[in-house]
Parts: structure tokens; sequence; C-alpha cells
């Protein structure tokens, strides 16, 4: 049994790896086949929630992730209908968990398959990541929690999955009234059936083996358990070999003297602290960005409003010039970066529990 | 008998591992087996036997861990 689901965690990281290589390939930009944080701000972009206009899309991919991750748990008979536990704690918390990604340029899933482009800045990210989540972990050893859930309606559960097939609909039937990238990262879009196809799998593939990239680290952490960070391995072996194949490899903190690695940028400083915030804030969540959005289309309605705190620390980020871009951090997105750091230590601190 | 006990909250396991071992018996956190599955993907090992009056706030239910598989022991209720 256990040795059938190590297999199935490195298959579905196998795949994840290579489907990132086959959606750069068909025209996602670089190192980004998958990136939840980039794609719900491109989503956000598209809905008008602001006005990057290089970064407005719809993305089929995050569909695909919940709607994936729906018919999945329906058919295990686990869509279980959940919520409840600190709402707005987790908005807030998914709000920062954003901002530290855009800092960064990149969520967990992305930092993995920057690495396995060669881009050593996310060696960068991924210790300050694991700085991150080692400092969530110390809150949950002090008794952290944002309470237990309960169980709720169907229809609390069925309204992420809703919203998603909505933006599909006008993606596919009234695209008029979503906005569109001319250039930048958001003009490149690998074809909406295949994202759409890759979503549907890979969402799927996540809910069957709760694949987190937060979890990996954690249950390493905690429990010497490796099970978690095996697909988290297999993401990264299985898109570098896919790199290699078709000649995106790029080894180094630039490509050369004039080109930066693909939609990076080379300030280790906030590349660390970037994502140490982004490891912390999702550890207090339970997971990390992909395994919120699975969890949203499983029925558990907190990860949903993990999702929405993302969906709007998004807009923020590019309607108040906190976002990176390849020039670099900006000093609000410092500034907002620290502020979160200090936001997740407060609600670390103030949700400590005392055992009975 | 080796159990398992899975949780609504991380905070959970931990406070009932400490229950389990201060009536001297082993107990161990650990991922819960993706079998059993729980809201916060811990879960405690211990040895038996369970009583309900042992049940914390966020518990969520008590298997055996037997060589065929889990068997369902306890369910804590739910509104």
């Amino acid at each position: 049994m256990k040795n059938k689901q190590t297999l199935l965690m490195v298959l579905t990281g196998l795949i994840i790896g290579a489907i990132s290589v086959v959606l750069v390939q068909c025209g996602n930009p670089g190192n980004m086949g998958f990136c939840i944080a980039c794609f719900l701000r491109d989503t956000a972009g598209a809905l008008g929630l602001h006005r990057a206009d290089t970064v407005q899309y719809a993305r089929p991919e995050i569909i695909g992730l919940v709607l994936g991750a729906c018919i999945m748990a329906i058919a295990g008979k686990e869509f279980k209908v959940r919520g409840g536990s600190s709402p707005v704690t987790r908005f807030v918390l998914g709000f920062f968990v954003m901002v530290g990604a855009l800092m960064f340029l990149g969520c967990p899933l992305r930092m993995v398959l920057r690495i396995a482009g060669g881009d050593l800045n996310a060696i960068v990210g991924l210790v300050g990541f694991a700085a991150g989540i080692l400092a969530g972990v110390l809150f949950l050893k002090k008794g952290f929690s944002l309470k237990k859930s309960q169980p709720q309606s169907k229809v609390e559960g069925a309204l992420m999955p809703v919203m998603s097939i909505v933006v599909l609909i006008l993606l596919v039937a009234v695209p008029s009234l979503l906005l569109f990238s001319e250039s930048g990262p958001g003009s490149m879009r690998a074809p909406m059936w295949l994202a759409l196809a890759a979503g549907l799998v890979v969402g799927a593939l996540a809910q069957k083996t709760r694949l987190c990239m937060v979890g990996g680290i954690r249950d390493a952490v905690l429990f010497k358990d490796f099970h978690l960070l095996l697909g988290f391995v297999a993401i990264i072996v299985a898109a570098l070999v896919g790199n290699l194949i078709v000649g995106q490899f790029h080894l180094g903190f630039v490509i050369d003297a004039e080109t930066t690695q693909p939609i990076a940028h080379t300030d280790g400083v906030w590349n660390f602290i970037g994502m140490a915030l982004t490891g912390l804030g999702s550890v207090m969540l339970g997971g990390c960005p992909l395994r919120q959005l699975i969890l949203a289309g499983s029925g558990q309605s907190d990860s949903a409003v993990a999702v929405l705190g993302m969906v709007v620390g998004a807009a923020f980020c590019h309607n108040f010039s906190l976002a990176s871009s390849t020039a670099g951090p900006t000093l609000n997105g410092k500034i907002a970066v620290i502020l979160g750091l200090v936001v997740c230590t407060v609600i670390g601190l103030l949700n400590r529990q005392k055992a009975e | 008998m080796h159990l398992i006990a899975t949780f609504h909250t991380h905070f959970g396991a931990m406070s009932f591992q400490k229950k389990i071992e201060r009536l001297g018996r082993n107990a161990g956190m650990m991922p819960v087996p993706r079998a059993l599955s729980a809201s916060c993907g811990v879960c405690v090992r211990f040895e038996g036997p369970f009583e309900p009056s042992m049940a914390t706030d966020d518990l969520e239910a008590v298997y055996e861990d037997a060589p065929n598989g889990y068997t369902l022991l306890f369910e804590q209720p739910e509104n």
C-alpha cells in the first residue's frame, strides 16, 4: 500500500514536471508551466481587479486545477464541505502569501520549476521558503491553531468550483467581458484547451496524492517523513530533464550579461525574504497555494477564502506597485513584505492555544 | 493494539499526544495515512485501548491499525 502511494506520488511529480515543460513550449512564459500566484494574479487582471495590462488573462490552468480536484474528490467520496475556521485570518494570510510570492515572482511550485530551469535565484528563494516553514513549525509547536472547521452546507463547498465554471464560460463564450494582455507575460499562453486539460490532470493528481510544497518540508522537519517531498523532487527531475531536452535549461543567476532568467530578478535578499513570508503564511494556512486551490475544489471553504485572499492580494500588488519585476523589487513591495511578516507573527502569537 | 487518531487541527493532535503520554503510554505524531485522510494532515499513533472519555475537542476519529487495514472504532459526533 505504502509503496503504491510512493509510486503514485513520484509519478504525479514527474507528470507535473513534464506537463510544465510542455506548457512553456506551447506558449506559457519561461519556467511558468504552472504558477499558482502568477496565474491567480493574471486571472485577477482579466477580471479587471488590477490595471497592470501585461498580466491579464483568465488562466485555464487555474480553472482546471479547481475542477480536476473537485471531480477527483467527488469520485473518491472525499468531497467534504467544511469551513468556518478563522476565515478572515485565512483571507489575510492568503493575501500576504501572495505578497511574498510576487516579491519573489512565483509560488512555491514555480520556485521548483525555476530551479529545474537552472535559475539559481530560485535556490535562494528555496532557502528563504524553508526558513519561513521552520518559523511556521515553531508556531505550530507552540500551540498555533486557527481552530477547527465545522461541516457546512453543500452550497458552500460548491461555490468555488461553480465560480471556476463561470470564468470558463466567460472565457469561451463571451471573452469580450474579460481583459487580455497584448504584451508581457499575460500575452504568453498555451492553447486554452491544452492549458485546461493540463490543469484538470494536475488538479486530479494533486487531490489524490495531497501533493503540497509546504507539507513536504514541514513533514520532513517534524516527522522525518519524506513522502510529500518526493513529489517536490520528482517535479524538479522531470522538468530538469525536459528543459535539457528542449534547450530551456540556463544555469545561473542571469542567462547572460544582458538577459535575466525568465520573469525573475537577482535581488537575493528579497528573494529570500519574499519566499520566507510565503512559507510562513502557508504553514499557518496548512498548505501551499497549490494545496489551497486543490482543497478549495474539494469542498473546503476555508481554503476558498485563502484563495480569495490571494486574488485580492495579487490585485493590491499590482495596484500599489508591490510586485517585483525583472528590474527587481520595489520599495512599496519591501514595506509590504515586512508588514506581512509582522502581521503573520502577530497572528501566530495571538492564536496560541493551551493544551487541555 | 495500536490505534490511530485523526484530528481537525495540528494543535488537537499535539495535545492528544501529550494526554496519552501522561497516561504512561507510547504515542507519536505522524502524517495521516492517505486511506484515512484528515483535515490537518497529521495523526497520532498510540497504544490502545481507547475510551470515548479520552476524546479531546479536535479529535475526528480513532481507528485500529491492523495488518489487514484500518477499522473505525470511534467517530466524534459533530453538529
